[in-house]
């Protein structure tokens, strides 16, 4: 039986925002980064760690809205697809036929939000298993993303837009992503822990049929979370598409399973009902800090995919532990 | 001088924590007889039962079967011994076929390292024949079998592995009145052929019916044993109710409008025209076995799943409950029948839990408002005398009877017209009992009206005004006030 720490009220508040899980996982990040710092002293600079940010930006953001859809009991493979097809869409409209990139980003957008619902439509009416269900639309988005573009890349024009999403540096130092990671992190810390819709989705992912006896619309709610994962993956479209003046009917190849990762080592649980915005978040930076870290070290590129792997066990296997004392 | 008996019980006890399961049972079963056992739920069937084949110990007492010492350490070792238990949940492989069910395990018949199915299904038509007289095709999945039909593979599964003593434990709860005569005539065919029956039935013609003598277990004790010619339903049932047998329902009668009528209720496989009226201030208690359609009908009106067809009023006018939202939004609340599985956020504190059916209400346009939150769970804690360590831990750390009491509390926040009961004192202690028993009649004395379903008889007697029976879905008996005493109920449910 867990019991409440006696804990002052003081910290309260930051036990509020950081839960028990959280953090362990804090810890972690800290602990990676202070092993870092010691052999490669470039690591521990401002200049390194916001440029860990914006590499992880795009992830992290897509990360935070998987951990919704995740909590609420599902899975989205489908979000580097729509990655691609918002960039896709966006790149046809001001790239190939030279439109407004505003109306064609917006575009873009909808066209992410209409793939999202198509993922929600789809699993709350045949009641197929999202994993497999989202499997499928994500080569089909894919598909749509590869016909739209021709399979070709698609560069932009320098613009405004380019800079808002993704070129600026705030002072020369800090990246334009990191501000539209930050207040997406901040967007979806209140959206899954300080509002009802939130508890909800908490509800249905813990026990379904507990949720629909109190009331609740479970395949609404579970609508919701498949329009925000959806809606996350064409904001880090936009920011992907500015930053690197192109997109790719290829990229995002791989992300929701990068994104399932970062969740996970946060402390989501894969069987749904816990997990937290702040835990993802560390998630990420834990994943970016390891792969900085290995490239200022030196080491083969290659080996990096292999310790961010164990790195994903070592996180579940504690977490594992953790669920297991508790019971 | 008789053959010594197949199956001798001496004095076996065995308790569980403070409550004493079995208080010294002794029993016999002759080779080649059908014992019968009755009683009601905790009157200690299960637990004979599980110390026979293996799951429990006993405390004290011993077992001797086949006249050698029976004591196995695990079920395993009591099917080697030659006894077998059936129970409701029949363990199968649906996606195999009969044969293969039947013979799966270490002793499967092969060919090498490969199943030998030809020597398999040849066995399997043979055994069929020869202990059921039924014909069989081999090759079936067990998928596609009736429940009647899965428990005749199980039973020659045990068979074909010569068990020689076989537990029925409500083998027929599942089946329909045609296979359960066909199950019980293979079960006489088979007492021919020496197999011997223990046999657990709460239905008490059913039992007359197959059984030798039946013994009857109230708390844990021996309280009766009827040889054939004494059966009698009134006997039995009376046996069964003991000293609580005159307990009847609250004589209070309530005398407001009609809150809640139900109009010719049916739901295929469940329960069928069922009618009945709640009035404000008034607890209905609906009794009835498992399978009776008594906790369907209770679930059929918060909308989850609705009834097939009917009619729901709610003082005096015609109302649509198709999901649970909308039952609440007509100011109806439900607690259902396993908090686990069905009531709780394991994940989540006391006060979310508590809160639940409600966040709209305490929440300022969609944002949580915690000193709202925790000032209704708070509310509801002192009300209840719920004991949380505080509104902000875990649920999981509360006792059963704590945790129930949270689940009432979820609707009682809401200020239901309407209270749905499904079992509200199942796997609570005897002190939350009580206080669960007054919570609900302070509410109905508030006013509000209250539908609650339990197997527990002595509960659902001290609770309600008036009682429904149901048998088989249908209702068999309306019993109010001082004419709804404990054996009529059990009479009216179990014949």
């Amino acid at each position: 039986m867990e019991v409440a720490l006696p804990a002052g009220r003081r910290f309260a508040a930051l036990r509020r925002l950081f839960g028990l899980r959280d953090v362990g996982v804090l810890v972690a990040a800290v602990l990676i980064a202070a092993f870092f710092a010691a052999i490669t002293p470039s690591f521990l600079t401002a200049y390194n760690l916001f440029n860990i940010l914006r590499q992880t930006a795009e992830l992290g953001i897509i990360a935070m809205a998987m951990t919704v859809v995740i909590v609420a009991g599902e899975f989205d493979l489908s979000v580097g697809a729509i990655y691609a097809v918002t960039g896709v869409v966006a790149g046809v409209l001001a790239g190939r036929h030279e439109g407004n990139i505003w109306l064609a980003a917006l575009a873009g957008m909808a066209a992410a939000v209409l793939l999202g619902l198509v993922n929600a439509v789809l699993i709350a009416t045949t009641r197929i298993n999202s994993f497999i269900a989202t499997l499928s639309t994500m080569m089909v988005y894919r598909g749509i993303a590869m016909v739209l573009s021709q399979g070709q890349p698609i560069s932009f024009p320098l613009s405004f837009f380019m800079d808002l999403f993704g070129r600026a540096e705030i002072g020369g130092l800090l990246p334009v992503p990191v501000l539209w990671f930050a207040g997406w992190g901040v967007l979806s810390y209140l959206f899954l822990h300080r509002t009802t819709l939130g508890v909800r989705f908490f509800a249905t992912g813990g026990n379904r049929e507990a949720a629909d006896l109190a009331g609740i619309r479970t395949a609404r709610v579970k609508t919701i979370a498949f329009l925000y994962t959806a809606l996350a993956s064409g904001l880090a479209a936009l920011i992907s598409l500015s930053f690197l003046k192109t997109v790719t009917p290829t990229q995002g190849t791989g992300l929701e399973l990068e994104a399932i990762a970062a969740a996970v080592i946060g402390g989501t649980a894969m069987s749904g009902g816990v997990g937290s915005i702040v835990g993802t978040f560390l998630g990420t930076f834990i994943m970016a800090e390891v792969r900085t870290g290995l490239v200022l070290l030196g080491t083969d590129a290659y080996v990096q995919d292999a310790f961010v792997g164990l790195v994903i066990a070592l996180a579940v296997i504690v977490n594992v532990r953790l669920s297991m004392r508790r019971r | 001088m008789p053959a010594a008996p197949l199956l001798e019980v001496h004095d076996l006890s065995r308790s569980f924590g403070p409550t004493q399961a079995l208080r010294g049972v002794s029993l016999s079963v002759d080779r080649g007889g059908i014992l019968g056992l009755a009683g009601e739920n905790g009157a200690g069937k299960s637990t004979l039962i599980k110390i026979l084949c293996g799951v429990h110990r006993q405390d004290a007492g011993r077992m001797l079967f086949e006249g050698r010492l029976h004591a196995p350490r695990d079920p395993a070792e009591a099917e080697r011994a030659g006894i077998s238990v059936f129970h409701q949940e029949i363990p199968i492989c649906p996606d195999l076929s009969v044969a293969a069910n039947v013979f799966l395990g270490p002793r499967m018949p092969r060919r090498g390292p490969f199943p030998d199915w030809r020597a398999m299904e040849a066995r399997c038509v043979e055994l069929y024949a020869t202990l059921l007289g039924e014909q069989i095709d081999p090759r079936r999945l067990i998928r596609t079998c009736t429940a009647a039909e899965k428990q005749l593979a199980l039973l020659v599964r045990v068979l074909s592995r010569e068990a020689r003593l076989v537990v029925l434990d409500e083998p027929t709860t599942a089946l329909t009145p045609p296979e359960v005569d066909r199950l019980f005539a293979i079960i006489r065919r088979l007492r021919g052929q020496g197999i011997t029956f223990l046999f657990i039935s709460h239905m008490l013609e059913e039992l007359m019916q197959l059984s030798d003598r039946i013994v009857v277990l109230r708390d844990g004790l021996k309280v009766g044993e009827l040889s054939r010619e004494e059966f009698e339903a009134r006997r039995l049932s009376a046996l069964i109710a003991g000293r609580t047998l005159a307990l009847t329902a609250r004589t209070t009668t309530a005398h407001g409008p009609v809150r809640l009528a139900a109009r010719a209720l049916s739901s295929p496989g469940a329960f069928e025209n069922v009618s009945f009226e709640v009035l404000e201030g008034e607890v209905l208690g609906v009794a009835g076995l498992q399978g009776s359609g008594r906790s369907a009908l209770v679930r059929a009106l918060f909308g989850a799943p609705p009834a097939a067809s009917g009619q729901i009023r709610i003082d005096g006018a015609p109302v649509v409950i198709g999901r649970p939202d909308q039952a609440i939004r007509l100011g109806i609340g439900y607690v259902p029948e396993d908090r686990k599985t069905l009531g709780l956020f394991d994940e989540l504190d006391v006060k979310l839990n508590v809160c639940m059916a409600g966040l709209s209400g305490l929440s300022r346009h969609g944002w949580l408002d915690t000193g709202r939150l925790r000032a209704a769970a708070g509310r509801m804690r002192d009300r209840l005398r719920i004991k949380a360590e505080s509104v902000d831990a875990p649920i999981r750390g509360l006792s059963g009877g704590n945790q129930q009491k949270v689940l009432i509390s979820r609707w009682l926040s809401l200020r239901p017209r309407i209270l749905l009961l499904n079992e509200p004192t199942r796997g609570v202690d005897v002190g939350a009992k009580h206080e669960i028993v007054e919570l609900i009649s302070g509410l109905a004395a508030e006013g509000c009206a209250v539908v609650a379903s339990s197997s527990e008889l002595e509960e659902l007697l001290q609770l309600s005004n008036r009682v429904l029976v149901l048998n088989r879905g249908r209702v068999v008996a309306e019993l109010s006030g001082s004419l709804a005493t404990k054996d009529r109920v059990i009479l009216a449910a179990t014949t």
